[in-house]
């Protein structure tokens, strides 16, 4: 396309279409988001003042969310209605087949004509190309602006130039996460209305609390409470979600934060929960810090908070970060070498006359990763999410597996045009460490909810190697993809632990699947998803493959992996880790199975009190488990091993950053080459066939192991007892960081202390016993010196005045005496002193 | 006319005031001692009508000793007065024991 | 009413109320503490109808500032002294939250039980002297106010206070005094060097907008004075606000008053530190504020980490928000000193991020008010229950007092900084803002959301959460009344509607504080060209 003009349509539709499609948009994802806040207003102080005993709480929670998601819903409708699902050769073929007489006009014209008929540049782009290929993706330049739409709610804000308010920023992305965060969030509400049932009462037995009396603790209950977060938390997912600026995004982000804090602190009298709590705000904080230095730099530098202005008349006015950093076709306008080099920015005059230094870009992204990693616990933040699993068990589901911890995900991938390829190395390796540390901790994990929380761990790092390695797609589908198998897993084993009363270590599990089978079933559902089973080379038309979800994301990010390695020979542990992890996956999560469901009890007492959870429980996992199915459908990947992308895809797709599409050589000052769709194409089909064979190797050990018991694993863990007791110990994470920061800070704290005791008290109490003693000086000298002085006057005019009183007779002729003698004394003083006279 | 020059007057004046202090200091009688007090104005006066004609006083002088006279009239009264007041309450007119402004 | 006597009567409504206070029986306690608040609550509403009559579009035309309801009536003509009142967008705010502090002050001193009458005649005249100070436009009036709020500060300390009262009033009384002495040697200053212009008259003058007027131009003080009488100001100022160096008196004289003086002191007594720097320090000294500057911010930002630090420290609850004042009230010099400057030109480089930061400083203080009084009261209405104070003698209170404790939790996270609470407002603007100014700083600055989220959250830990009571007096630990509800609900409904509407507040602000940063910048430039004719002058020689 031109790169002079600046459209006045898009590539699907009119500026009227667009705007009304906009403003219904807006106003469905904004019911569906404040819903969940009206909610959790209603639920707090309506469960406080009323009954302990009813479920109003939780069907009004219910209520909230589904309707958000019917919200969501018809939004996705609206949007894939109004940009045919992000095909835009669709588009154009409508667009051709209504204005066909208008075809002549098809050419760039600055000025609007706003009367629906114009053709734009891309519209001309994608006639002319996008019906000769069959592949798209290879030769067209996305423009992601084309299917999103944005606006401000209102400002919080506004310093001369200078503008922060609340946005919205609608795209494919936006509703797919929209999508799938109410839908699991009312699956899991559901469930926790049977989970959270033991609430309702108004004494309520806290068994992992003692007193020191040796009884047990005993509160009202607080059913509606735990609704009332839930609903919070969907509110603030929600609100990251549709969030149109980053400084949004860091509200939100500190809101997901809090409502994470109040919910694995749901148990408030537990000493561990309330540490765990803290633990997650904190380090979550930690991340926040370099999401802040990130918010300062990009604030600093561009003037702006916004993502992108995607309006098709104001994008040029008020260009958003994205668009100010990138020109259309993605690139980065970068001057000068090495320590000098600036990128420079487009800016609503169109000149150059802004620009931010390489590095400090570099910086940004990191700082905003950093805030990432926090969230989406990321070495090396990861610590707090295992011990998160305090909370109940539906908080692990939604907060701590599917949607808030994704979060750092979903911003890495929404914020992906202004990382630089240095920034991305960085997000693939610590993508590349996190998953496997998670990985081998959760191989000894024994505690259910804890190795679903290393997977969870493990699988964020493998989105996060996805989005660094290039695979922008191949990350934020992973993302959806495992929100569903895994927040299934999760409340699977919420109903094993409700089911064995509260008992989470899997060692006394064993055997359940006879006693709970829905719920032994739908969570073999999720293992194989999340391992990437599939029967290669057998296909349907419509289903696609025979495979569940997981195997098309996570052959997406080998395939992706395996290309960039291509690409970067050095960089070989890129696709190496995630290859072998991918079968340390298949073989925890097998082993999980295994132990819980398969084989015989171990324990008879848990084993004989086990039962099968209402349907209230049961149903919300029937419904996970279709969507972990069936969340790719369309998807095949044909003789050839190509992947055809399926409709969600599709709608990921349509908010690709530009650059994403061709791929990257030699990019940045590392000289990195990211691949691009057509090369990633290449080599899906060896990725695949490798990651199969990993998948399916992990299966058939875990098998050996577990049910065929041919190896021992109590023998190896002997024979390895280091690396044993390293892995049980969290590769030693958590006590390194006790003794790295967490003690040098308390001791740190008490130095401010003692200055201000010891030295600025001390120097003022110096200061006012030297005032003391100086007046108590004063006051000597006043006595000894001064007031002596005055006496001794007094005195001697005293004294002379007593010894007058003798001549003072009082005999009358004596003073005539005197004065007769005193009138000739004074005549011959005259004449002595005075002759002259 | 041998007239009697300046000194003849002063002399006598000064004689009048001598005889009049010694009268005040060696009287014990308050009487006495108040005709003293006369002998001294006298003196004075008998200087100021000296210096009225030889020196540059001119009738000033003799004014003022009118003045002294009248003066020394009422002085007489009130001091007779006093010692009328004095011998009524001390039935003495002797000065000597008339120390009670001793200090 | 005119604007005259509706500032007046603000200012000295509770003045009058003290003296109706001789009328009561010395007994009628209950009444005499109805009385008070409904003084109290008269004077709010006439705050309320001073923001009603507030334009806060509105902006002179040509010079400085933008005050409103400005009025002049000559005191002591001998020597200039007025009588001068007026608001403006940096004013009022702070005028509506010293009235509103003070009423939720007053509902929480039910807890005072000695000598009643006093303790509300002296709480009255402290309100009368600080509404003065934020509304007096003449430097004397200002100095009067500043002192006459200090004695009756001083008695209620000292008399109502805990058991090292005295040494705590004592503490505050000097090092408030030493300020002021600072304060008045420098007003000296410039009311003698005010002569020499037309603006006023040839003659010495106190009056504020005058002499910011004067400096704008650069023609109040030259630069070595300028920046000495800048320094005065702001040692006499930050010791108020208070920053690190001269905090110590804050943690004796916050755990030594009893709880309302506590709001009263961090609600509105800090406040005048800052209102101080940003309405006669840096305007009265523009050239000495920007040399000053990057000593300003690093002050600001030590006092962030350092109080946060010394927070993490307690294990006295009061001590530990009064730390935390320390650490907050750091944002605020943050934000007023980021001022960047070309070398060369002496123009500001930064004027947006510059005013943002101000502004996010103002509101910080706004927040602040809110946030520490409300913790303050929260620390008040246990402390009233168990008599002690020790972080680690607590636990369970959410247990106990349910209510009490959500809301402690809500008031505890607006200090933390949590978006849709007021805290986060203030913190995040004056932090993003810094980064025009100073790298380092801003990191350093930014790094305290993680220490401040670490003291909180421990703190809520040790006297929220857990199963039970650990302390002595656990039988009195009753549910909060509703009075004490009262106080703690409208103060979260404050911070969550500062927290989620901030334009409500920077709207009022907007314009007076962009006049400000255009003035300060003037007077800058005004000096700093002089500065280079100079300089030009010599190396031609």
């Amino acid at each position: 396309m031109a790169e002079t003009d600046r459209p006045t349509t898009n590539q699907f539709m009119s500026v009227e279409q667009y705007l009304e499609t906009a403003e219904s948009l807006k106003w469905l994802l904004t019911v569906a988001w404040l819903l969940p806040l009206l909610g959790f207003a209603v639920e707090i102080f309506g469960g406080y003042w009323g009954d302990r005993h009813n479920k109003v709480a939780s069907y009004l929670a219910v209520g909230c969310i589904g309707t958000g998601f019917v919200c969501s819903l018809i939004a996705l409708f609206t949007w894939g209605g109004a940009t045919h699902w992000g095909h835009p050769e669709e588009a154009v073929a409508a667009a051709e087949h209504d204005h066909a007489h208008d075809e002549g006009h098809a050419h760039d014209d600055a000025h609007a004509h706003n009367d629906g008929h114009e053709h734009d540049e891309e519209h001309a782009h994608a006639e002319e190309h996008g019906p000769e290929h069959d592949d798209e993706h290879a030769h067209h330049v996305n423009d992601p602006y084309s299917a999103a739409f944005s606006g401000s709610y209102y400002m919080l804000g506004q310093f001369g130039d200078l503008t922060v308010s609340l946005d919205y920023y609608i795209d494919g992305l936006t509703i797919v996460m929209f999508c799938m965060v109410t839908l699991i969030a009312t699956c899991i509400h559901v469930f926790a209305i049977g989970y959270m049932s033991d609430e309702l009462t108004d004494d309520y037995e806290d068994h992992f609390v003692h007193l020191p009396g040796g009884k047990h603790f005993h509160r009202p209950g607080r059913f509606y409470r735990f609704f009332a977060y839930l609903s919070l938390f969907s509110f603030s997912m929600l609100g990251l979600v549709i969030a149109g600026n980053i400084f949004m995004v860091f509200v939100f982000w500190e809101l997901v934060g809090v409502c994470s804090y109040l919910l694995i602190g749901f148990y408030v009298e537990r000493k561990s929960a309330s540490t765990a709590a803290n633990k997650a705000f904190i380090m979550n904080r930690v991340g926040d810090f370099g999401f802040l230095i990130g918010l300062m730099i990009l604030f600093t530098s561009f003037g702006t908070f916004r993502f992108a202005n995607p309006h098709p008349t104001e994008r040029a006015v008020e260009p958003g970060l994205f668009q100010m950093l990138r020109g259309e076709h993605g690139d980065l306008h970068i001057h000068g070498e090495g320590r000098e080099a600036e990128v420079f920015l487009t800016t609503a005059t169109g000149d150059h006359d802004k620009s931010i230094p390489y590095w400090l870009l570099v910086t940004a992204g990191l700082g905003i990763f950093a805030g990432c990693i926090g969230k989406s616990a990321q070495f090396p933040l990861q610590t707090w999410l295992p011990d998160a699993m305090e909370g109940p068990t539906p908080v692990s589901a939604l907060v701590h597996s599917a949607t808030m911890v994704a979060a750092g995900v979903y911003l890495a991938g929404r914020f992906y045009p202004m990382f630089t390829p240095e920034v991305l190395l960085v997000i693939a390796y610590v993508g590349c460490i996190t998953l496997f540390i998670g990985a081998t901790i959760a191989i000894v994990a024994t505690d259910i909810k804890r190795v679903l929380a290393y997977s969870t761990i493990s699988q964020l790092g493998y989105m996060m190697l996805a989005l660094g390695v290039g695979g922008w797609v191949a990350g934020l589908f992973h993302l959806i993809t495992h929100a569903f198998f895994k927040s299934l897993m999760f409340l699977c084993s919420g109903s094993v632990i409700h089911g064995c009363h509260h008992e989470q270590e899997m060692t006394r599990m064993g055997g359940l699947r006879k006693k709970m089978p829905i719920t032994a079933y739908t969570m073999l559902v999720g293992v194989i998803a999340i391992s990437g089973l599939a029967i290669p080379y057998l296909t349907f038309p419509f289903i696609g493959n025979i495979a569940f979800s997981g195997f098309y994301s996570k052959d997406e990010i080998v395939a992706t992996a395996l290309t960039h390695m291509s690409l970067n020979p050095v960089h070989f542990l890129l696709f190496l880790v995630p290859l072998v992890t991918a079968g340390i996956t298949a073989f925890y999560m097998f082993r999980l199975w295994f132990m819980t469901f398969a084989g015989e009890p171990k324990d008879e007492h848990v084993y004989d009190h086990a039962h099968e959870s209402p349907w209230v429980m049961t149903a919300p996992l029937l419904v996970l488990s279709f969507f972990a199915i069936t969340v790719t459908w369309g998807m095949q990947i044909d003789e050839e091993g190509h992947l055809k992308p399926g409709y969600l895809v599709n709608a990921l797709l349509t908010a690709e950053p530009a650059h994403v599409g061709e791929g990257l050589t030699e990019a940045g000052i590392l000289g990195l080459s990211l691949p691009g769709h057509h090369a990633v194409h290449e080599y899906h089909a060896t990725a695949g066939t490798a990651a199969l064979i990993a998948a399916f190797a992990g299966l058939l050990i875990s098998y050996l192991i577990y049910v065929n018991r041919a190896i021992d694993p109590a023998g190896i863990a002997r024979q390895l007892s280091g690396t044993y007791n390293f892995l049980v110990e969290k590769w030693q994470f958590d006590n390194l960081y006790d003794a790295m920061f967490v003690r040098p800070v308390h001791i740190v704290a008490r130095w401010p202390q003692a200055f201000d005791r010891n030295y600025l008290d001390g120097f003022l109490h110096a200061l006012c016993r030297c005032a003391v003693w100086v007046s108590k000086w004063d006051r000597a000298f006043d006595e000894r010196v001064v007031d002596r002085l005055v006496n001794l006057v007094g005195d001697v005019t005293f004294a002379v005045g007593r010894s007058l009183t003798v001549i003072q007779t009082g005999r009358l002729r004596q003073y005539v005496m005197f004065i007769a003698v005193g009138v000739v004394a004074l005549f011959a003083l005259m004449f002595v002193f005075m002759p002259t006279l | 006319m041998n007239e009697i020059a300046l000194e003849g007057y002063l002399g006598i004046g000064a004689l009048l005031f001598v005889c009049g202090v010694l009268c005040m200091a060696t009287k014990r009688n308050g009487i006495g001692v108040l005709m003293g007090v006369e002998l001294v104005l006298n003196g004075a006066n008998v200087n100021f009508v000296a210096f009225s004609k030889f020196g540059t006083l001119g009738l000033d002088g003799q004014i003022a000793s009118m003045f002294v006279i009248v003066l020394a009239a009422a002085e007489a009264a009130v001091a007779l007065a006093i010692a009328l007041n004095f011998y009524n309450n001390h039935l003495t007119i002797d000065v000597d024991r008339a120390n009670e402004l001793k200090g | 009413m005119s604007d005259v006597v509706l500032l007046s009567l603000t200012i000295f409504a509770p003045t009058l109320g003290a003296l109706g206070l001789m009328f009561f029986e010395k007994t009628a306690e209950e009444a005499m503490r109805i009385y008070s608040l409904v003084v109290t609550v008269v004077t709010f509403g006439l705050t309320i109808v001073m923001l009603g009559r507030f334009d806060p579009s509105l902006g002179a035309a040509e010079y400085t500032v933008a005050f409103q309801m400005d009025s002049i009536t000559p005191w002591i003509p001998a020597w200039n002294i007025n009588y001068q009142l007026g608001v403006d967008g940096i004013s009022l705010p702070l005028v509506l939250l010293t009235s509103l502090v003070s009423m939720l002050a007053m509902m929480a001193s039910w807890s005072i039980t000695k000598y009643v009458r006093g303790y509300l005649i002296l709480f009255l005249l402290l309100e009368t002297g600080m509404l003065g100070v934020f509304m007096a436009l003449d430097f004397f009036l200002f100095y009067i106010f500043w002192e006459v709020m200090l004695l009756p500060m001083y008695f209620l300390i000292g008399v109502w206070g805990g058991p090292r009262r005295e040494y705590a009033a004592i503490k505050f009384f000097l090092y408030t005094l030493a300020g002021s002495v600072l304060m008045l040697i420098a007003m000296l200053m410039f009311y003698f060097n005010s002569a020499g212009s037309a603006l006023t008259n040839y003659e010495s003058s106190f009056d504020l907008i005058k002499l910011t007027q004067l400096a704008q131009e650069g023609g109040l003080l030259n630069r070595e004075v300028q920046l000495i009488a800048f320094i005065l100001l702001f040692i006499g100022f930050a010791i108020k606000v208070p920053t690190f160096p001269f905090h110590t008196w804050l943690p004796d004289a916050h755990v030594e008053a009893p709880t309302p003086i506590s709001m009263i002191l961090a609600g509105v007594l800090l406040k005048m530190g800052g209102y101080g720097i940003i309405r006669i320090a840096m305007p009265l000294c523009p050239y000495g504020a920007q040399v000053a500057a990057y000593t300003l911010v690093a002050i600001g930002v030590f006092s962030i980490i350092y109080g946060a630090f010394a927070a993490m420290a307690q294990t006295d609850f009061k001590r530990l928000v009064a730390y935390s004042s320390v650490s907050h009230m750091g944002y605020v010099l943050l934000g007023l000193a980021i001022w960047q400057v070309d070398r060369l030109t002496g123009a500001t480089t930064n004027s947006d991020y510059w005013h943002m930061g101000i502004n996010g400083a103002m509101f910080q203080m706004l927040a602040h008010g809110v946030s520490s009084a409300g913790m303050f009261f929260m620390v008040g209405v246990i402390y009233d229950r168990v008599h002690h104070r020790d972080l680690n003698q607590f636990g369970g209170l959410m247990q106990k007092m349910p209510f009490y404790s959500a809301i402690a939790v809500g008031i505890f996270f607006a200090g933390l900084g949590l978006p849709g609470l007021c805290g986060f407002i203030g913190e995040a603007f004056t932090v993003i803002s810094s980064w025009s100014y100073s790298k380092v700083m801003a990191i350093i600055a930014a790094s305290g959301v993680i220490l401040t989220a670490g003291y909180i959250l421990w703190t809520i830990q040790r006297v929220y959460l857990g199963p039970e009571y650990k302390g002595p007096h656990p039988e009195a630990l009753t549910p909060a009344n509703s009075r004490e509800n009262t106080v703690a609900v409208v103060l979260l409904v404050l911070a969550i509607f500062l927290g989620c509407y901030p334009w409500s507040m920077f709207s009022l602000m907007d314009e007076s504080t962009r006049l400000l940063t255009e003035s300060l910048a003037q007077g800058y430039e005004a000096l700093h060209e002089t500065v280079e004719q100079v300089s030009s002058v010599t190396t031609g020689q």
